[in-house]
């Protein structure tokens, strides 16, 4: 009962968990559409572009734990590349966006994993990272539909990403699944890697102290323990 | 140095304040006159290396580009062939013309001029050397001109003006006109016009006079009359009215009177003047003369003449004739003389200027054909013998007039323009090579004036269509081959000349070696070169060029420089920014820094791995950064209105990844130095005043740092500035975040005090210096933000994008900070709660031990008062208002837990989970006990209780605050409780009993409806009826009755307790009755007092009634008045039964086990239960 009580001084209750999320994709396919459908529970129709970055965090509860999520939407045109890949360094969770009705924008997922896995810097391999690849504008006509569900499924499949999903920024369809999925993918490599730590290092004793030799086995970039 | 720049080798510093100084350094020098340039002979070996530049090197290059070879080899081989051409067409050679000049020497004409004082004999042996005759040729030509005969000789004279004449006329004025004649043929007379009515005549006429054979005796004689015809004394008579003063009045009537007298007109004689012909030079003089009259002493006016001789030759003739002397004597002057190129500016020696007088003179050359032959000449010589540009000046100044009012032939301008044409690439050359000569020297600004205004002049003038002004294999360096005109091949002269400076530059300065350092202090290297010939082309050449050719020379260098540079600079920059390695912190080290990535987690950013240095150009590519960022400075004060369009406007864009890198190891380093600075924190105040040590300072400085680097950069793309400042605020955060928790880690062993006897925490001041750090971080982070300059940047998003747009970056700008503050603030509370805590152990012992101890007075808290006390002692003098107050609610809210802890552990008879704060071994044996969770008996929760009360009045100054604390509040509660004696905790539960009732809003056992009044001090209570009440009986009624009593029990004890009669088979029964209870005036007034109200069924088989329902009625609902009661409101109460043992009283009151009356009590209300009833009619 008392371990419950909410005590604290900040916006946040510092005892969830800070996650750093990212959204690329090519401009156009609904990022900043999702983020605020996310945020804020609503769909702006105005036609804007982002400016390099934008920046939005929300609570988020998956699995019973608390969440922190630290949002980064970025600017999907070229001339925004060197702007928002500054901010790739730190990320614990990448989703990738395409547009169902936009060929093009689902085959640019590859570049955009690609320019992700080169700025970000993680080493450990596409599946010891939390990925998810996201569908927008799921809302379209099956007319305008031009990747299909399959097509996804399959892409992903080929690349080693075990998450993904389709969603409509404008329906409100799938979009906290979206980011629960995502989390839950976060915490389910968390928990592999420690326990692969575990094994590796030390079969009979579960000690860790800290940051020893953690990195090689961790699933992110920035891999991270909570505290025992 | 600080040690802790030492992790990271002042890697802040350096991009921060040093290269700050280092850019206002060199913007200094930058803005300093420069000294001026040497002369390029003596520059080889100057101090300033803009200047190391060899005459050799650069005679290399140009030789290289091969224009000036072109140029000169072409320009020479003309002239010879002009030579050629000249004698050709004069049809005589060399030796023809040397023995006419002989002729001229020997008949000399003219006197008093140079030819005269150096002497026939002089000239004569000059022009030999001249001309470069042997003797015996001279011999031989020279008796052939002695024996020619004398030249046939005209003194033309020129009457040009008169001035300040005597009046000879009654209306003030004359009618002037002018004789002359030789005083040798005084018959001979010529006579000018007559100018009527003035004293200042302009007459401007020629005359021819044929020379006499003795020239030395002879004079001219000049007289000024007053033209006077013959008028009649009736007409002179009409002047009167002319008559100006009393002087002319006189006048007229003189006249008047000898017109009358003699009838004779005559003209009068206003003044004469004499010129011996000796006195003319040969090359002709202009001259005012004296007028005198013999019988008057004083000046009768001056007269202006011009006097010079001429031939009669074929003038066309005589100026070819002239131009081949000037040449031939030009160049032996040239020779002789050894004068410096550009000096010579048109002094002949004595003896040549002799002889080239008496050839004008004798050829009888005018001044202008005299003039434009020395302007043909010249300009073919300069070329090869650079004159001084002076010299071409003074003659354009001369001829222009002339040539464009269309006294010159068409032959003759195409001779002034061929001579143009040879001088132009002189000039144009003089332009392009402005560097090689010394910018600050007075001669060379002359020139350059002198040299533009050449350029001026003629670009004034009108070309010729037949004259190609600029040919193609004079001017290898123009891009045009269209007709261009003076003004736009000075353009591209002065373009070519930046190119050419621009191409030296580079060939000077080959950069060492390919390092990415070596090359970009090489681009550095050129743009401070070519800046510095900006500069002086600003501080010297421009204001020449402005002024005398409207020719913006600084901007149009500047467009050459920028381009070039631009494109020299670009891909070197794009390519070191690429080939930047990114850090890899993720790996191999063992000495990990947690939290590069997220925010909470931790990543091994070993210094290992960026052992090969990231940034191994260092500063140098931020210096270029700089260096272009004043260059562009510099072209937008040259060109404020086009700036935009110069390539080098965009070089920002050129370092984007540069910058981006830089940020991401600036995030690093800054991880790896606060480090090192917690590491190297001793954890005591830096001084006196303050209450944070020096990792704080450290941190602090690292941010400090960042900014001037940021703010250097001044980062000119408003999109740029938003999302690197977002990205900085971001990196800061999580050196907050990071330092936060470093901070914590730094003092998690301080502050433990272990005996033989116990293990204690105290509250160190290196713990509130730790805090106070973390904060004195947090703090800095608004001010940071702003000092980035987020406002502005909204303020130019607004401006450059849509509001809407600004407002969404200002969102996130606010977004990031608060998130960074408020995820340190977390930090902070986090760190308070870890302290105290720490502290909980000890408080739970000395609580412990208090309050076994029994006794009633407060000492028995007294240790952990002192303990407490000195502790928030500590933190009070140290931290801050607002973490103090944070650090007091942590207080309560931990003691609330270890009091809550206590309570429950009573009630569940188990072992309290504070266990887990205390080593058991380590506890007094009492102590321990307390661990063992037996029994407390009520006195021991008194205690608390007390002590709790105790503390917060002691520490709390506010008590409106007092139990802000949910769970304070409640184990507050808990502790009243539990420490109370059992009569009271029975009477506490049917208290909580009555609350219930208070909260029922659908009764649903039926309403009991009373009215009740205190009269003085007896009760009075009507119990009315009952409604709905819930069946009992199998036939589905109710017998039922109401008793009263009062509670608490033993207060009333000697208070009977009536009951109503029974109303058999009725769930609405009427009951009516009204009781009057006497009670002394103590039991009235009854703190808490309660009206006990049971609804019972009558039983006739049972030993025991039935229980139907209660309801309470509290004192302070009864009123106190005399009035009837029928007058007062009816209370409708509803009906309950305990629903199960839950409430904290009920608990309290199981807990109490060994208790009978408790224990009864607990029994006697477990039969109301309405399920057990229930159950039991099952």
């Amino acid at each position: 009962m008392v371990e419950d009580s909410d005590q604290n001084y900040g916006r946040n209750v510092n005892k969830s968990v800070l996650l750093k999320i990212v959204i690329l994709g090519d401009g156009g396919v609904g990022k900043s559409c999702l983020m605020s459908r996310f945020i804020s529970n609503h769909f702006d129709d105005h036609n804007f572009h982002t400016i390099g970055v934008e920046f939005m965090n929300k609570m988020i509860e998956v699995g019973g734990k608390q969440y922190t999520l630290q949002i980064w939407d970025t600017a999907g045109q070229e001339r925004f590349k060197s702007l928002r890949t500054p901010f790739y360094r730190g990320t614990d969770i990448c989703i990738l966006a395409y547009a169902i009705d936009d060929r093009s924008s689902f085959n640019n997922i590859k570049t955009w994993l690609n320019e992700f896995l080169h700025y970000a810097g993680v080493k450990n391999g596409i599946e010891k990272f939390p990925f998810i690849v996201v569908g927008n504008k799921s809302d379209v006509s099956s007319k305008d539909r031009e990747v299909s569900y399959e097509q996804l499924k399959q892409w992903c499949e080929e690349n080693k990403i075990a998450t993904y999903l389709e969603t409509s920024a404008k329906t409100d369809n799938n979009v906290l699944e979206a980011f629960s999925l995502s989390v839950q993918r976060w915490a389910d490599l968390e928990q592999k890697a420690e326990k692969e730590l575990r094994m590796y290092h030390h079969p009979d004793t579960v000690t860790l102290h800290g940051s020893n030799n953690v990195t090689g086995f961790r699933a992110t970039c920035c891999s991270r323990f909570t505290s025992l | 140095m600080r040690k802790v720049q030492e992790v990271d080798d002042s890697f802040f510093e350096k991009f921060g304040s040093i290269l700050k100084q280092a850019s206002q350094k060199a913007a200094l020098e930058e803005s300093t006159p420069l000294a001026p340039l040497k002369e390029v002979e003596e520059q080889d070996g100057e101090q300033k290396a803009v200047t190391d530049v060899s005459e050799s090197r650069s005679v290399t290059r140009d030789s290289d580009s091969g224009n000036e070879t072109l140029l000169d080899t072409d320009s020479e081989h003309e002239d010879s062939e002009k030579l050629d051409y000249y004698v050709e067409a004069v049809g005589w050679n060399v030796d023809e013309l040397y023995l006419e000049i002989l002729y001229e020497i020997l008949h000399n004409v003219g006197g008093c001029d140079v030819g005269c004082e150096v002497g026939a004999q002089a000239m004569l042996s000059y022009v030999q050397e001249a001309f470069k005759i042997s003797n015996e040729k001279h011999m031989e030509l020279l008796t052939q001109a002695e024996a020619k005969e004398p030249p046939e000789l005209m003194l033309n004279v020129e009457v040009i003006e008169g001035k300040d004449l005597v009046p000879k006329d009654p209306s003030g004025l004359s009618d002037p006109f002018v004789t002359i004649y030789l005083m040798s043929n005084t018959s001979h007379r010529y006579n000018t016009s007559v100018k009527s009515g003035t004293l200042n005549p302009v007459w401007e006429e020629h005359f021819s006079l044929p020379m006499p054979g003795s020239l030395q005796e002879d004079s001219l004689c000049l007289e000024v009359w007053d033209f006077d015809p013959a008028e009649t004394v009736k007409e002179k008579m009409t002047k009167i009215f002319e008559v100006k003063d009393v002087k002319g009045l006189r006048k007229l009537m003189k006249e008047i009177a000898i017109t009358a007298s003699t009838g004779k007109h005559d003209n009068e004689l206003i003044g004469t003047a004499n010129i011996p012909l000796k006195s003319i030079p040969a090359g002709g003089m202009v001259m005012w003369l004296n007028l005198s009259k013999k019988s008057k002493l004083r000046r009768q006016g001056v007269v202006k003449v011009r006097f010079n001789f001429s031939s009669e030759k074929n003038s066309q003739v005589a100026a070819q004739e002239h131009r081949h002397l000037l040449r031939i004597l030009l160049l032996h002057e040239l020779e002789s003389s050894k004068v410096a190129p550009y000096w010579w500016c048109g002094n002949f020696s004595a003896a040549a200027e002799g002889v080239l007088t008496q050839h004008a003179a004798q050829s009888g050359l005018t001044p202008l054909e005299d003039r434009l032959s020395q302007w043909v000449v010249f300009c073919s010589v300069t070329p090869d013998h650079p004159l001084s540009f002076a010299l071409f000046t003074s003659l354009l100044d001369k001829l222009a007039k002339p040539l464009q009012s269309g006294l010159v032939n068409e032959e003759d301008r195409k001779l002034f323009w061929d001579g143009a044409k040879k001088l132009l690439p002189t000039c144009y050359s003089h332009v392009r090579k402005l560097r090689k000569k010394t910018a600050g020297d007075k001669t060379v600004m002359k020139t350059l004036r002198e040299v533009l205004r050449i350029l001026h002049k003629l670009s004034v003038m009108d070309v010729p269509e037949s004259i190609d002004l600029f040919p193609t294999n004079l001017y290898g360096w123009l891009r045009n081959d269209e007709k261009l005109t003076i003004h736009e091949v000075l353009n591209q002269a002065a373009i070519q000349g930046a190119s050419d400076w621009f191409v030296h530059i580079l060939d000077n300065n080959e950069c060492k070696d390919k390092t990415e350092e070596s090359r970009l202090q090489h681009l550095i290297r050129v743009i401070q070169l070519v800046r510095s010939d900006l500069q002086r082309a600003v501080e010297y050449f421009d204001r020449v060029f402005v002024e005398v050719m409207s020719f913006p020379y600084s901007k149009v260098l500047y467009g050459v420089y920028e381009d070039k540079i631009a494109s020299l600079v670009e891909p070197e920059v794009i390519q070191v920014c690429k080939s930047m390695k990114r850090l890899r912190y993720s790996e191999g080290s063992t000495n990990s820094v947690f939290l590069a990535g997220g925010l909470n987690g931790e990543t091994g950013l070993g210094a290992t791995e960026v052992g090969s240095e990231p940034l191994a150009m260092g500063t140098t590519l931020f210096e270029l950064y700089l260096a272009l960022q004043r260059f562009l400075t510099l072209g937008q004060g040259l060109n404020e209105t086009e700036w935009q369009n110069y390539s080098i406007s965009k070089f920002h864009s050129w370092f984007y990844g540069g910058v981006a890198q830089w940020l991401d190891i600036a995030a690093y380093k800054a991880l790896t130095r606060i480090e090192k600075a917690i590491e190297l924190d001793n954890l005591a105040p830096v001084d006196a005043n303050v209450k944070y040590s020096s990792s704080g300072v450290d941190t602090l400085a690292i941010f400090y740092q960042i900014k001037i680097f940021w703010q250097q950069l001044s980062w000119p793309d408003v999109e740029g500035c938003y999302a690197f400042v977002a990205k900085i605020i971001d990196d800061i955060c999580r050196c907050c975040v990071f330092f936060a928790e470093r901070m914590s880690g730094r003092v998690e062993g301080a502050g433990s005090v272990t005996s033989v006897y116990e293990e204690r925490f105290e509250v160190t001041t290196e713990w509130c210096v730790a805090i106070n750090n973390i904060d004195y971080v947090r703090q800095s982070l608004t001010p940071f933000v702003a000092e980035l300059g987020m406002d502005d940047i909204i303020n130019r998003m607004c401006e450059a994008r849509t509001p809407l747009e600004a407002q969404r970056c200002k969102e996130t700008l606010q977004n990031v900070l608060a998130n960074a503050i408020d995820t340190v603030k977390n930090k902070i509370a986090e760190l308070l709660e870890i302290m105290i805590k720490k502290m909980m152990p000890s408080i739970t012992r000395f609580l412990v031990e208090g309050a076994e101890l029994l006794h009633q007075d407060c000492s028995s808290m007294d240790r952990v008062m002192r303990y407490l006390e000195d502790n928030l002692d500590t933190l009070y003098h140290h931290l801050n208002n607002e973490n103090f107050s944070r650090t007091l609610d942590i207080v309560w809210e931990q003691l609330g837990e270890v009091l809550y802890e206590l309570i429950q552990a009573n009630l569940e008879h188990r072992r309290a989970k504070i266990g887990r704060y205390i080593d058991p071994r380590r506890l007094t044996k009492s102590a321990a006990a307390v661990v063992d969770a037996k029994r407390r008996p009520p006195a021991f929760f008194h205690n608390l209780h007390e002590c709790l009360k105790i503390m917060v009045r002691s520490f709390r100054q506010d008590n409106k605050e007092t139990f802000t604390s949910e769970t304070l509040k409640r184990v507050e509660y808990l502790l009243k409780l539990h420490g109370m004696e059992t009569r009271e905790l029975i009477h506490q539960y049917h208290l909580e009993r009555w609350q219930e009732q208070q909260a029922v809003t659908e009764p649903k056992m039926g309403l009991l409806t009373v009215r009740a009044q205190f009269v003085e001090d007896n009760l009075k209570i009507e119990i009315m009826n009952a409604r709905n009440l819930m069946p009992t009986d199998s036939n589905g009624l109710c017998d039922s009755y109401v008793r009263v009593g009062l509670l608490p029990e033993d207060t009333f004890a000697n208070v009977e307790k009536p009951k109503t009669q029974t109303h058999s088979k009725n769930l609405f029964p009427l009951y009516d009755e009204m009781f009057l209870i006497q009670l002394s005036s103590s039991q009235v007034n009854t703190t808490n007092g309660l009206i006990h109200l049971v609804v019972k069924d009558k039983d006739m088989f049972s030993v025991s009634n039935t229980f139907v329902g209660e309801a309470y009625l509290h004192f302070s609902e009864v009123v106190h008045t005399n009035a009837p009661i029928s007058s007062l409101p009816q209370q409708h109460l509803p009906l309950s039964r305990p629903a199960n043992i839950d409430g904290d009283a009920i608990k309290a009151l199981e807990s109490r086990q060994g208790d009978k009356q408790a224990r009864e009590f607990l029994k006697k209300q477990r039969q109301k239960m309405p399920s057990k009833q229930f159950f039991s009619l099952g």
